[in-house]
């Protein structure tokens, strides 16, 4: 196993390399930051002295090797826009998105594995159709368009819930609503389908031949070997997540990464962008480790494979 | 009973995923004060809702909207301040001023001011503060905005003295120096600071980056104390939800509303300062030939473009500085919609060999105004009906911003740039050579006429340089027709029965507390 991950860490490092360069490079192709930080009136003097004092005059190639060595002591430099570390930016931001999408993804894998298998346990039975029409329309379900009129409905119409806003838990509600519905939506496809097959096997007649019990059968037999599918669809949607729930955090005020990235981009405010990619690429290769490390718990011909 | 492995295995597994559930949201629900619905209850907490999170709340940076709405007036004070209603200035920190020769002024201060720290303000702050933000190397927003790279020499020879000599002769310096926020000579002089100590009616109580800002009432403030407690600011980017909180008492006021936003009966119009317009490149043809530009402005009806498209907010325009900014000239009325007249311009232009049938690009900016896209389209089917080859490409704030700003991209052909100026100040100095002049940043093209129009404008004072700058305001309209200005903009605030407030000209950049009272 500690083979497994070592090869694992060690094909994730050159993505990485490969994403912070691209980053940096990327960014700076997006403009000058002194035309935003510069009022429109600024005379070319106070644009070459910004340029200096940010060091954008210097070719890409020395800015590059600076941030590199900045990177290496974790100094990720200071926000343009807000004055303060962009480390801090970063730091204060991700664990907000991690959480929400935490959040999101237990209950949606949760809600689709009872779903799911409720669905498969008797194909084309009414359960079965209701399931697989819920789960098309959640998995359609434009985010933009559910948040907005769960606000009117809920907050504006009703009253049962905040607008907007990170205090209490009836705040976490219309959010998590809002990024569980499609993850659900695709997690119930995907367990349904693989249960389906794993429920019809011959291993499940003999285990019921032995007398085992149905909630065994189904989540004890079948779930186990329905669920490599089910774990890769649930990785991707999980970094999907992980990468920003930007409509989300942007709609309810959702102080998390993906609406910091997207304000770093738009504001040119380099530093906070290259250390918000930075975090964010190391923690989905982390999680695609994880999931990987989880393949091979699940099924040991994985593990064979690749210390093989 | 027995327990198997796996049933514990089982059990671990969902403890800790409650575990994760409950930690994260006890993290982010106790991490701040946000206003809690029904906050005002006390009647003591006014709460704001914002389009975006102040940056810093610097208060050399005041000149930026997003940073100045909570700043200015609120945490920092200046010398002097513009009353927005009557454009005339006001005494602040500075109870009154003379101009001892054209390049010397002396102010008088006022006694018995403290600022939140506790520290007494006298003129070697106010020196400290105009050093720190005019020709600073902080970057201040203020020093590029109002001052444009001229140096002063401040001196303070008492503590309620402050004498200040400009390089040239400055007529509107005590204007100039109402944006200048007053900071403790503690500030820190070479960096700029999130958290400022002011003399301003609130301190700041707390900050809690990414989700709140509670502002408290000073005690210390030597003006009239305001009525209001505290001051809780959020923000949400999402316009349909800043109008939702207040209608759901979440807030009391919400700013930067757009029609579609939904506020219904809490949506209060004001006047936003603001006014469109379109650049004309006059450098290429066939924009280059003054008939074409003429027509242009005949061939948008401007009055059906506010009243169909802007949803009847707004006002047709003929020049780019509303009334109340000293420069604007009532002579000046909006072209009138001809587009008879637009059509024999463009067909005499083509007769004399001008090239009407070359392609112009409209650059326009998502979400610079309401109806942005919308408005273009508009403008589009006008001058093609006029008949030029006009297409539109809209862009982001970024990639417009190199079109808006010399130098301009050399391969971009004849264009028209979608635009829009707010002229703060209130004085068409702010407007006039960044925007006209030959050099200025915005202008991609001017007369040696209009400038030394300008240049004599800047110099003079009174009632002489309201009629320089409408002069050269209306020589532009006539001769020059560099731009077809569209509309004084209006803009949209929810405003909650709690609470009562009338938004003016200034209220987008700078939103005093001490105006809002509980409503009855």
């Amino acid at each position: 196993m500690l083979t497994f991950l070592r090869r694992r860490i060690t094909s994730s490092a050159i993505p990485l390399v490969v994403v912070i360069l691209g980053v940096f490079y990327l960014a700076r192709l997006t403009g000058d930051p002194a035309n935003l930080y510069l009022p429109l009136s600024a005379t070319p003097e106070m644009r070459a002295e910004f340029a200096a004092r940010h060091g954008f005059d210097q070719p890409l190639l020395v800015q590059f090797g600076d941030y590199l060595a900045q990177v290496f002591r974790l100094d990720f430099g200071e926000s343009l826009r807000t004055a303060e570390p962009a480390a801090d930016a970063v730091l204060r931001a991700f664990p907000a998105t991690l959480q929400l999408a935490g959040a999101t993804m237990i209950l949606a894998i949760l809600g689709a594995i009872v779903v799911g298998s409720w669905a498969a346990y008797r194909p084309n039975s009414l359960a079965d159709r209701v399931a697989s029409f819920t789960s098309t329309t959640a998995a359609s379900m434009p985010d933009f368009w559910f948040a907005i009129m769960g606000v009117l409905v809920f907050a504006v119409a009703l009253g049962w819930l905040p607008t907007s806003g990170t205090e209490g838990a009836a705040a976490w509600v219309l959010p998590v609503l809002t990024l569980l519905i499609r993850p659900f939506g695709v997690l119930v496809q995907v367990v349904r389908g693989a249960m389906v097959t794993a429920l019809s096997a011959p291993y499940i007649k003999v285990a019921r031949s032995k007398g085992a019990g149905e909630l065994r059968v189904v989540f004890g037999h079948a779930l186990r070997n329905a669920a490599p599918p089910a774990l890769t669809v649930a990785g991707d949607l999980t970094v999907g997540l992980v990468n920003g729930a930007v409509v989300v955090e942007t709609i309810f005020g959702w102080p998390g990464i993906g609406k910091l990235m997207i304000t770093s981009i738009l504001q040119r405010d380099f530093a906070v962008l290259q250390a918000a990619v930075l975090v964010t690429a190391i923690t989905i290769f982390a999680l695609n480790i994880i999931i990987d490390a989880c393949y091979a718990l699940l099924d040991s011909r994985v593990r064979q494979g690749v210390t093989a | 009973m027995m327990t198997t492995p796996r049933r514990r295995q089982a059990a671990s597994a969902l403890l800790a995923l409650g575990a994760m559930l409950s930690a994260g949201a006890c993290s982010v629900a106790n991490s701040g004060p946000e206003p809690s619905s029904g906050g005002s209850s006390a009647a003591s907490t006014v709460r704001i809702v914002l389009p975006e999170e102040p940056p810093t709340l610097e208060p050399c940076d005041a000149s930026l909207t997003a940073t100045g709405r909570v700043t200015r007036a609120n945490i920092t004070e200046a010398l002097t301040e513009r009353d927005p209603s009557s454009g005339q200035l006001q005494p602040a920190l500075a109870t009154e001023w003379k101009q001892d020769s054209p390049t010397e002024w002396t102010f008088t201060l006022r006694k018995d001011v403290k600022f939140h720290d506790g520290t007494a303000f006298d003129a070697k702050a106010a020196a400290f503060s105009i050093e720190r933000t005019v020709g600073s190397k902080i970057d201040c927003n203020v020093n590029g905005y109002v001052f444009g790279g001229t140096k002063l020499t401040v001196t303070a020879p008492d503590a309620t003295t402050l004498k200040v000599e400009t390089a040239k002769p400055d007529p509107i310096l005590p204007l100039r120096l109402s944006f200048v926020e007053i900071v403790p000579t503690t500030t820190n002089a070479t960096a700029k600071v999130r958290e400022p100590v002011g003399t301003g009616p609130y301190k700041i109580a707390k900050w809690d980056a990414g989700r709140s800002l509670r502002l408290e009432k000073f005690a210390g403030y030597w003006g009239k104390a305001p009525e209001f407690a505290a001051a809780e600011y959020v923000w949400r980017a999402e316009g349909s939800i800043r109008a939702a909180m207040v209608k759901s008492d979440e807030a009391d006021i919400a700013v930067g509303l757009a029609p579609e936003d939904g506020a219904g009966d809490s949506a209060v119009q004001f006047p936003n300062n603001e006014t469109s317009y379109l650049r004309i490149d006059a450098t290429k043809p066939p924009l280059d030939d003054v008939r074409v530009r003429q027509a242009i402005n005949y061939a948008i009806d401007k009055e059906g473009l506010v009243a169909s498209v802007f949803a009847g907010l707004g006002k047709s325009a003929g020049q780019i500085v509303p009334a109340g900014v000293t420069g604007h000239s009532s002579a000046i009325q909006p072209w009138p919609y001809d587009m008879a007249q637009a059509k024999k311009l463009i067909a005499e232009a083509k007769a004399d060999g001008v090239a009407t049938g070359t392609a112009i690009t409209i650059i326009g900016r998502n979400g610079i105004y309401p109806k942005a896209a919308e408005s273009m389209e508009v403008v589009q089917n006008s001058l093609m009906e006029a008949g030029l080859s006009v297409k539109i490409q809209m862009l982001d704030v970024n990639a417009w911003l190199e079109y808006l700003l010399a130098p301009f991209p050399k391969d971009a052909g004849p264009t028209l740039l979608q635009a829009q100026h707010g002229n703060q100040a209130g004085d068409a100095a702010f407007t006039m050579g960044q925007i006209y002049g030959s050099k200025g940043a915005q202008s991609s093209y001017g007369t040696k006429e209009l400038d030394e129009l300008i240049s004599a404008a800047e110099q003079a004072s009174g009632e002489e340089r309201q009629t320089a700058f409408a002069k050269a305001l209306e020589y532009q309209n006539k001769e020059v027709v560099r731009d077809a200005v569209l509309a004084h903009m209006t803009g949209i605030l929810a405003l909650s029965k709690k609470v009562s407030y009338k938004p003016d000209a200034a209220t987008n950049d700078e939103m005093r507390l001490v105006d809002i009272h509980p409503a009855g």
